[in-house]
Order: C-alpha cells, then sequence, then structure tokens
C-alpha cells in the first residue's frame, strides 16, 4: 500500500502560470465589461439585457459578475455520444482527454483518384465521412469541404445528409443559418428517438462563430439560439488573426478570442443554464509575406496551448485546432506542421481539436493528410498516455528472474504487456531495407494513398435507422423547394 | 482433415503449450503417425502463424509462443520419428561468433527456426571457430547459424568457415548468417551458403536448404 503517492497518469504541459492565466482572464473580463462587443440581433439583445448586461444600441457591455456565473453554469466534463450506441465511439470530454477530427468549409479537396485539387462536391462528403468512421484516432466528423454542387444555401445540409449515415462517430454540425440547423437537428433527434431521446444523449455537436474583431453577427447568434434552446452541445469559435482583425501578440489575440467566446457563452446559458459549451478557436497568425492566415505557424499551436490552459482555468472544454497545413499537396512540410501541431495538442489537453486534413491553409481538405494524421495522432498519444508505474511494470521480480545474460522474449511479462505498452504503426514503415526494397520501396505517401484507397473500398459504416432515412429524404426535398420559393 | 490434426493446428496457432502433449497423445491413440501430426498437425499451423506474422497480424511473442507449443509436441513424436527413419526437417546449431556477446538476434533466430520445424542447438556467444567445429562432430546438424553485431567480430564467421573445411566439414553442413552489419556481399565473399536480414527469414531460408 503506497498512501498519498501522486500519479502523474499521462504527460500534459502547461504553458501559462496561474498568475499569467489571472491576468489573461482579467484582461478578457475587462474587455468585456469596459469596451463590450458588437450584438447584430435583436433577440440576443434582449436575452443580454435581461440576463443583466449593459446594452447601447449594438454594443454590449458584461459586468464581470454575470461572466463568472455563465463561465459557472457551463459544464467542464459532459459526454457526446455515439449515433448507434457504441460507446467506443463516444467522445467523453473532460480533463486530460484530447479528442480529434477534421474541419468544415474548405472550398476545394483533393481527389481521391487523380490527387488533383478541384472544388468540394457532394459525393465527397461520405467518402470522408467513411475516412472519419475507419481511421482509429479520428474521433469526430466534419466533413473537410463546401459543397459546391447543390443550391448554395443548401451546402451544410446536404453535408450533414451525407455524413450521418457514413459514420457513428459524432458530427460536429456547421451551418449557415437556422434553416440549416433546423434540419440538421430533426435528422438527429430522428436517430435519437426524439427530442427527449437527443436531450439524454446529445449525438452531435452545434457550430457557429463570432465575427472578429469583436462582433457577434444575426446568423452565428440565430443558430445560437436555436442550439441552446434545443439543449445542442454547442461550439461558438471565433478565427482571429494576429496582427489583422486582433493584436498581433499571442496573449493579445488570446484576450479578445476569448471576449468573442463568452459573449456567446453568456447568451446561451442564459437560455439554457449548464449548456454544454465550447469556447474555441483557430487562433494564428497573419503571413505579412503572403497574407495568408497559416495554418502551419508554429504560433498557432502556441496560442493554441495558451488559449487551451486559459479555458480549462476558467473550467470550459476547448474546440482546438492541429493537423493542419499551408502545404499544397502532401509532402514533408505538410507532415511536418500537422504532426508537430496534433502534437501539441494532443499534450495540452485541447478537448476537441479540428482542422485535422486542412492543407493550402484550410482552402483545401484532403483525406489523405487526414490518414496521415491519425498516426500522428496514434504516435502523439502514446507519449502522451505516459508511463504507469506499478510493481508489476517495474518488474522488478521480472528482471531477477531473467538474471545477467537472459532474454524477454519468452517471458510471461512480455506477452502481458507488449501490446499495450507500445503503439503500433499503421502507415510508418519499420521493416528492414530488404523487406522495404522488396515490397517495392514505398514512401509514406505510397503508403497513405493505398491506405485511404483500402478504407474507401471495404469499410461499412453501421447504417442509420430506415426511419432516419426517410426523415433525411424528406428534409431535403423540403429544402429544395424553401430554395426554389426564394 | 481429422478432427484431432486440426485441433493440433490451431493449438499451434493459439499457443496453447499446455494443451500440446495430450493432443499429441490422442493422435498417436488414433493411430496417426509420427509423421502425419507433424506434416497434417503441426507444420499447417507454424505455417499459416509465419503467413499472419508476415502479414503484421501476429507478433514476435505470440510465434515464440507457437514455436513452444509445437516444440512441446515435437518433444514427444520426435523419438517416433527417428525410429522410423521418417524425415525431420532438420536439425541446426546456432551461436554468435567469438569477441561477441550480443545474443538477442540470435536467440529470435533459434525460436524462429524451431517453430519452423527444426530442432535447435543453441550452443551460445563469444563461441570459438573451434567450438562450433567441435559442436558440428557432436550434434551433425544439416545446418550451423552463425550471428555477429560487431564489423570487429564479423570476421571470426570467415574463421569458422576455415576451420570447418581444415577439419573436413564444410561438405557435410550449410552455412547460414546473419546480424546488423552482416550483408549478402559478405557472405558470398566468405563462402557461406546463405544470408538472411532477419529472424523470420532465416527460418525460411533454412528451411530451403533441407526441403
Amino acid at each position: 500500500m503506497r498512501g498519498n503517492y501522486k500519479v502523474n497518469s499521462g504527460t500534459r504541459f502547461r504553458m501559462l502560470s496561474d498568475d499569467q492565466l489571472e491576468e489573461l482572464l482579467g484582461g478578457v473580463l475587462h474587455l468585456l465589461e469596459y469596451t463590450g462587443l458588437e450584438v447584430h440581433h435583436e433577440e440576443s439583445l434582449e436575452i443580454l439585457k435581461k440576463a443583466g448586461a449593459w446594452v447601447d444600441g449594438k454594443r454590449v457591455r458584461i459586468p464581470s459578475y454575470l461572466v463568472r456565473k455563465s463561465l459557472e453554469l457551463a459544464p467542464r466534463s459532459f459526454t457526446i455520444f455515439s449515433r448507434d450506441g457504441n460507446s467506443e465511439n463516444d467522445i467523453i470530454i473532460g480533463p486530460g482527454r484530447a479528442h480529434f477530427g477534421p474541419g468544415p468549409t474548405c472550398p476545394n479537396f483533393i481527389d481521391i483518384e487523380s490527387m488533383d485539387r478541384r472544388p468540394y462536391v457532394k459525393s465527397d462528403v461520405p467518402n470522408v465521412a467513411k475516412m472519419v468512421d475507419a481511421l482509429p484516432n479520428i474521433d469526430f466528423c466534419e466533413s473537410l469541404g463546401t459543397v459546391d454542387d447543390v443550391h448554395h444555401d443548401l451546402g451544410a445540409l446536404y453535408e450533414f445528409a451525407g455524413m450521418f449515415p457514413n459514420t457513428s462517430k459524432p458530427i460536429v454540425a456547421w451551418s449557415y443559418d437556422k434553416d440549416d440547423s433546423a434540419g440538421i437537428h430533426e435528422i438527429a433527434i430522428a436517430e435519437a428517438g426524439g427530442q427527449d431521446a437527443f436531450e439524454k444523449r446529445p449525438n452531435y455537436v452545434h457550430y457557429c462563430e463570432p465575427l472578429s474583431p469583436l462582433i457577434s453577427t444575426g446568423e452565428a447568434l440565430d443558430k445560437l439560439i436555436f442550439a441552446a434552446t434545443n439543449r445542442i452541445p454547442l461550439i461558438f469559435t471565433p478565427c482571429p488573426i494576429a496582427g489583422g482583425t486582433a493584436p498581433v501578440t499571442a496573449a493579445g489575440i488570446i484576450t479578445q478570442g476569448a471576449a468573442e467566446s463568452w459573449m456567446g457563452l453568456v447568451i446561451a446559458q442564459a437560455i439554457q443554464p449548464g449548456l454544454p459549451f465550447f469556447m474555441g478557436g483557430v487562433f494564428s497568425v497573419m503571413d505579412m509575406s503572403a497574407m495568408i492566415l497559416s495554418y502551419g505557424a508554429p504560433e498557432l499551436s502556441l496560442m493554441m496551448a495558451g488559449l487551451t490552459d486559459l479555458a480549462h482555468y476558467v473550467g470550459l472544454p476547448l474546440w482546438q485546432t492541429g493537423g493542419c497545413t499551408d502545404s499544397k499537396t502532401f509532402d514533408e512540410q505538410a507532415i511536418i506542421e500537422g504532426s508537430l501541431s496534433v502534437f501539441f495538442s494532443a499534450l495540452s489537453g485541447g478537448d476537441m481539436t479540428h482542422d485535422v486534413g486542412y492543407t493550402e491553409s484550410a482552402m483545401t481538405g484532403s483525406v489523405f493528410q487526414l490518414c496521415a494524421m491519425d498516426e500522428a495522432i496514434g504516435y502523439s498519444r502514446r507519449i502522451t498516455h505516459g508511463i504507469e508505474v506499478t510493481e508489476e511494470t517495474l518488474a522488478v521480480k521480472v528482471i531477477d528472474n531473467v538474471g545477467p545474460n537472459g532474454h524477454y522474449l519468452r517471458e510471461q511479462h512480455t506477452r502481458d504487456h507488449y501490446k499495450t505498452e507500445y503503439w503500433y504503426p499503421n502507415l510508418c514503415n519499420r521493416r528492414n531495407y530488404e523487406e522495404w526494397e522488396e515490397d517495392g520501396k514505398k514512401t509514406m505517401k505510397d503508403r497513405t494513398v493505398a491506405r485511404v484507397h483500402e478504407i474507401l473500398a471495404t469499410h461499412k459504416p453501421t447504417p442509420i435507422k430506415p426511419e432516419t432515412e426517410e426523415v433525411i429524404k424528406k428534409v431535403l426535398a423540403e429544402a429544395e423547394e424553401r430554395v426554389k420559393e426564394d | 482433415m481429422s478432427d484431432i490434426l486440426a485441433e493440433l493446428s490451431t493449438a499451434v496457432i493459439e499457443g496453447n503449450v499446455d494443451d500440446m502433449a495430450d493432443l499429441t497423445e490422442d493422435a498417436l491413440d488414433e493411430d496417426f503417425s509420427a509423421q502425419d501430426i507433424l506434416d497434417k498437425g503441426l507444420m499447417p499451423g507454424m505455417d499459416h502463424v509465419g503467413v499472419e506474422f508476415k502479414a503484421g497480424n501476429m507478433f514476435v511473442p505470440e510465434v515464440l509462443r507457437s514455436a513452444r507449443a509445437m516444440h512441446n509436441s515435437m518433444d514427444l513424436i520426435r523419438p517416433l520419428l527417428a525410429e522410423s527413419g521418417a524425415s525431420m526437417t532438420g536439425k541446426m546449431i546456432i551461436g554468435t561468433v567469438k569477441g561477441d556477446l550480443h545474443d538477442i538476434g540470435k536467440n529470435l533466430v533459434g525460436m524462429m527456426c524451431e517453430g519452423a520445424g527444426f530442432e535447435v542447438e543453441d550452443i551460445g556467444k563469444n563461441i570459438e571457430p573451434e567450438a562450433f567445429v567441435e559442436a558440428v562432430k557432436k550434434y551433425e546438424p544439416n545446418i550451423i547459424g552463425m550471428s555477429a553485431l560487431l564489423t570487429t567480430t564479423m570476421r571470426s564467421m570467415e574463421h569458422t568457415i576455415k576451420a570447418l573445411e581444415e577439419a573436413g566439414l564444410r561438405d557435410k553442413v550449410k552455412v547460414i548468417i546473419g546480424g546488423a552489419p552482416v550483408t549478402q556481399t559478405f557472405s558470398d565473399q566468405i563462402g557461406a551458403d546463405g544470408y538472411a536480414s532477419n529472424a523470420a527469414s532465416a527460418a525460411e531460408l533454412a528451411k530451403s536448404f533441407v526441403n
């Protein structure tokens, strides 16, 4: 027996000290109370006023007690459930748990056969969802693109309709407006068994974005209110660009971005106390030469780690970012940028890391990048899993038994632990030169392409209920009617 | 195939070391010959293990467990095979050469070759050429396997081959070599009969000499 024995059961880092985080928190509260944000939404202004915010036209200032109360109401730990009851695909949000998945809305896609860049189309959606469903280290689904070959108002709806039947992993649903959101929700609750059943076991997360600097748009708040009213776990994630739409400094962008998220938090908790709420987002730099928002910059990982620390300090889960790249193709740059950022996301323990599979600075989605990053996430997770120290793992008796000149290959201890102590690669090649040569000298890219093709040819996701299929048809038909009338 | 031979195959694949003796006795009680047990029970199991290992579906500890299971059955049928003059896969001696104390690779090769049906005599590490020669005289193997990890000790393989020639035994055995610095070119240079780059292909190479 060991009393009061302290265990580090995984490897995590925290970048900022309590003093620094208290200072950041003070900065955010100061911004919300004295500078305020613009809210372009009448209903939200009413909700805020009633909750105790100071409303002056569109400018809303929130006293710090109200922000603290909202932070208090939002849970740190909760579960997003798989649609088919497979608990292995549930996402348990809580301290020390990092999850990964793709992002939404890239205009382009890397074609699965030709590997050329082209517009993202409807038929790409099921393929992305199937990849997510099959890859062991990808935990939630987004589509990696905006559907180009349907009516432009219906892209988000077709996305969800294409993803939902093809993965039982929880989906993070992006949408244009509340009509999309309503259609998406109708599909999700059909599968869950109605609104009550959904509220007990939510099977998707709703995603919306405020605008930097310091604006909450009408569409974003329409969607937020829809999600909060229907008790759909919510992400309210800004995408500030350091040096462009946010201060150039890491501490500055974190302060501003957190204020933008927490405006959503206050509204959401006023409508639905205790609603699961993720602060977010994508925090990175504007490259002052290329003029892009960089998805491969080290500052992205740095800012996201700082933001993760702040979120956890105030007891919120974080919508993180990683596994993405500025590279235009599947090359060394893509792998370096993607792998380092997923490793940092894993180390900082950001609760849901999205944009895995983004290339070309979020302009092009790639399931090849996604597949390679699945490997990098597995690798990272083995490290963050840490070192277990027990009598069994210390193996003093085993070492004594084997002694000098012996070996461990036949030890029961080896057989008991070699599968769980090691991570086994799917794509990285550890064979010797001769075997690698005999196998055609395949590169990481060759193996990644082969794995994508194999998964898409063979993987069978659990089907949705027949009645949900009918609901999907109905929702899409109604949406097509709606846009015809416009 | 009969049920009992299939059970033996499965037991080898699953590495049921404790069941092998009983299953082997049962097969003998059912009047299967030792040769049948080897060819139709044990070897198909080990062949399956080899395929699964190569495909990355089985791992070294599991393969060794299967090899040990096979070994447990072989202990019972080996005398019967010898009695009937039936063919066995073969006998080999293995050792790490003079000056070299690294033996994990050599141990792996030994266990893999046992799994392939060989009777393996592991004569240890830091083995002088003369000791290899003595072992060849004593055990009369079909194959000797030499291992080295150091470029400085590789040369001892050549000395061992020379010693075998001088003792007039070179024609009686096949010599296979391996270890991180060893290459096919080196093997050709010193007049060895074969080189393998890992334990699994060493077992395949050894089999190719006796079949």
